[in-house]
């Protein structure tokens, strides 16, 4: 796929969200009263935003269309040898960290101690050595962290 | 004014002003971490701080932040922040020739300039100013907030429609919860979560930090070589010569930085390019020549004294971490504008003199401990993104002691990375979610005080004046692609 194709299927993606988006306001809106006590009302803002969005994901889904039927060539993207696999590991890891926290009350020390492991081994090198550092590392700052919000500001976590 | 230095020098706002300037720098110095980041991050944290001291940090922070991108930007091409890029057009070339220590000192010097003579404008303009929008009713304020949302989304990187389209997409995501006009649950959906809608503090470190992180975390860090400076960083006598130049660069990012929505990139940009036209000598510029350095660092300092006019005068944020700021004076129940200066006069003046403190103490970070700070962002960024990520999850949670913010953050994260990779700007996004509810606010007030009446507003010249503004900021684009074609056109016609 080239990079013209990618970015007009983004953005046709993207006309597509914002659309749906524009149909949840005007739902939301339709559930609202109508102003009593002043001209403008609760529901206007949503609506107006509402067609904002529609007329600009039509914006949107347009170009996108015409730049694919005219086969438009896109400006060479930036090579920096970006690996995405580790972005999507590192936000699962981040989703079963909250997870693990808020539904699985799992003790936030560790929860955390495991985190870091995981994400520091997701994006840095995996060897033993590494495992040790960030797990030390995040034994001492869950524990710093834990200590600072229980002592400092009442606040329990996990 | 007096009071406010008074007030800042007692040890523990002094104690916060040091720790959040030597973050800020640090942070700033470490490619891919902004002070945006660092300000949500450590949002959270002043909830049980004194107000002046909760300011004090955070304007450490953001002075900080941005001065400390020199130091990559010389060293290693690789500029902290945005605002240091073009400071890698002559930094890093004079790094390479061995002049690393020479072109660190010129860029802090000119920082430092750059902020002191940017706080002149701010410490005279903002009372002024202030009484002067004491005058403003619904009616500006509505127009006004309008002018700074629109210009940000159209002079924010990339297309026009996407920009504006950030904007709405901020200002929609800023409706769920309760109406605060009527008291009426408004896009909750049935959902109690929902009244109280999506948490500012979330919102930003979702859209900011988390986004970042996962971008990052996908990208291989930089193994560039780097030149770490091993002697004193040297100023001469004969620098003198260079005092027009620092006025120059730092009466252009005052005004830039006034301007809701350009920034202190742009800021550093126009400076470079106005140094180089004026100069005789325009070749030697991007290959290690010291105005170079010197106009990029001036301007992008002094754009932050600029921008912190019309936040503290109007209540506008022209960036980012404006908006942020402005989210932290309201956690702090302090609403910022004209009002500021009568019912705050700590913060609004505190505000003024951290700023310049800020930057006496960035002086002194940054000479002492430059070629520390150098070591410390080469370490591995690994643990460093595991340690950020905590810290965005127990920042979020310690808001309300709540994990439906943490929740909120994940999707807000989730959000700013889709946007960016759809190439729609993040600025207008956030700037849209926190400007929301004060158009709304003064747009339904304007509205009950003329009866409905929307032509009520052609009697308002300055509520005419930001509209027009507004519209005209839309249409110069336009406007602009037409003349040229048309001067392309009689240029051919007459050829």
């Amino acid at each position: 796929m080239t990079e013209a194709t990618r970015r007009s299927i983004a953005d046709l993606v993207l006309s597509l969200l914002v659309a749906g988006g524009a149909v949840i306001l005007f739902i939301g809106a339709a559930d609202l009263p109508p102003p009593r006590f002043e001209p403008l009302g609760s529901a206007a803002l949503p609506r107006i935003l509402g067609a904002l969005l529609l007329l600009f994901a039509a914006i949107l889904a347009l170009r996108a269309g015409l730049r694919l039927h005219r086969g438009w060539v896109a400006p060479k993207a930036e090579v920096n040898g970006a690996d995405p696999r580790k972005g999507f590991a590192v936000l699962l890891a981040l989703i079963l960290y909250v997870l693990a926290l808020d539904v699985l009350r799992v003790p936030f020390v560790a929860a955390t101690t495991v985190f870091v492991v995981v994400v520091g081994l997701s994006i840095g090198a995996r060897n033993w050595r590494n495992l040790l550092v960030f797990a030390g590392l995040g034994l001492v700052l869950s524990l710093a962290i834990s200590t600072i919000l229980s002592r400092f500001l009442f606040i329990t976590i996990g | 004014m007096v009071d406010a230095f008074f007030l800042l020098f007692e040890w523990q706002n002094l104690l916060f002003l040091f720790i959040g300037t030597a973050l800020g720098i640090v942070v700033g110095a470490i490619p891919g971490l902004t002070a945006s980041m660092l300000i949500a991050l450590t949002l959270p944290l002043t909830f049980h701080m004194d107000p002046v001291s909760a300011v004090t940090l955070l304007i450490g922070e953001y002075v900080g932040g941005i001065s400390g991108g020199l130091i990559t930007a010389i060293l290693l091409r690789m500029p902290g922040t945005p605002a240091s890029i073009v400071t890698t057009f002559d930094g890093y070339p004079m790094a390479m020739q061995g002049k690393a220590e020479r072109a660190l000192a010129l860029g802090i010097m000119a920082s430092v300039v750059g902020g002191i003579i940017s706080w002149g404008f701010l410490a005279g303009m903002s009372p002024a100013l202030a009484r002067f929008a004491l005058q403003f009713g619904p009616w500006e304020y509505f127009t006004l907030v309008l002018m700074a949302l629109v210009m940000l989304a159209v002079l924010s990187q990339g297309s026009l429609t996407k920009g504006l389209l950030a904007a709405t997409l901020g200002m929609a995501f800023a409706l769920p919860g309760i109406d605060s006009s009527i008291g009426q649950a408004r896009l909750t959906f049935g959902s109690s979560t929902m009244l109280s809608g999506f948490g500012l503090l979330p919102v930003l470190i979702g859209a900011f930090a988390i986004s970042q992180i996962l971008r990052d975390a996908a990208t291989p860090q930089s193994s560039t070589t780097m030149a770490i400076p091993k002697k004193r960083l040297p100023i001469y006598r004969s620098d003198v010569r260079y005092a027009g130049k620092l006025l120059r660069g730092s009466v252009i990012g005052t005004w830039i930085g006034l301007l809701p929505g350009i920034g202190a990139n742009i800021a550093a940009l126009m400076s470079y390019s106005t140094e180089k036209q004026l100069s005789p000598e325009p070749e030697k510029f991007g290959t290690g020549h010291e105005p170079g350095v010197i106009a990029a660092e001036s301007a992008n300092n002094a754009s932050i004294g600029g921008a912190l006019i019309p936040l503290i005068t109007m209540g506008i944020p022209g960036s980012v971490t404006e908006a942020i700021l402005i989210g932290a004076l309201t956690i702090h129940n302090l609403q910022p504008g004209p009002l500021l200066f009568q019912n705050a006069p700590e913060i609004a003046y505190g505000i003024i003199a951290a700023y310049l403190v800020a930057n006496v103490l960035m002086l002194m970070l940054m000479w002492g401990t430059v070629r520390y700070i150098a070591q410390i962002v080469r370490l591995p960024r690994s643990g460093l993104m595991a340690v950020i990520l905590v810290f965005c999850v127990t920042g979020s949670y310690a808001v309300n002691s709540s994990f439906a913010d943490v929740w909120v953050m994940v999707a807000f994260g989730v959000i700013g990375l889709g946007l960016e990779f759809c190439r729609v700007p993040l600025g207008p996004f956030v700037i849209g979610f926190v400007l929301s509810p004060i158009a709304e606010e003064q747009l339904r007030a304007s509205l009950m005080m003329s009866d409905g009446d929307v032509t009520e507003i052609l009697s308002r010249p300055y509520a005419l004046l930001f509209l027009a503004l507004a519209i005209l900021t839309v249409a110069w684009p336009y406007v602009f692609a037409r003349m040229r074609k048309g001067e392309n056109a009689a240029k051919g016609e007459s050829s």
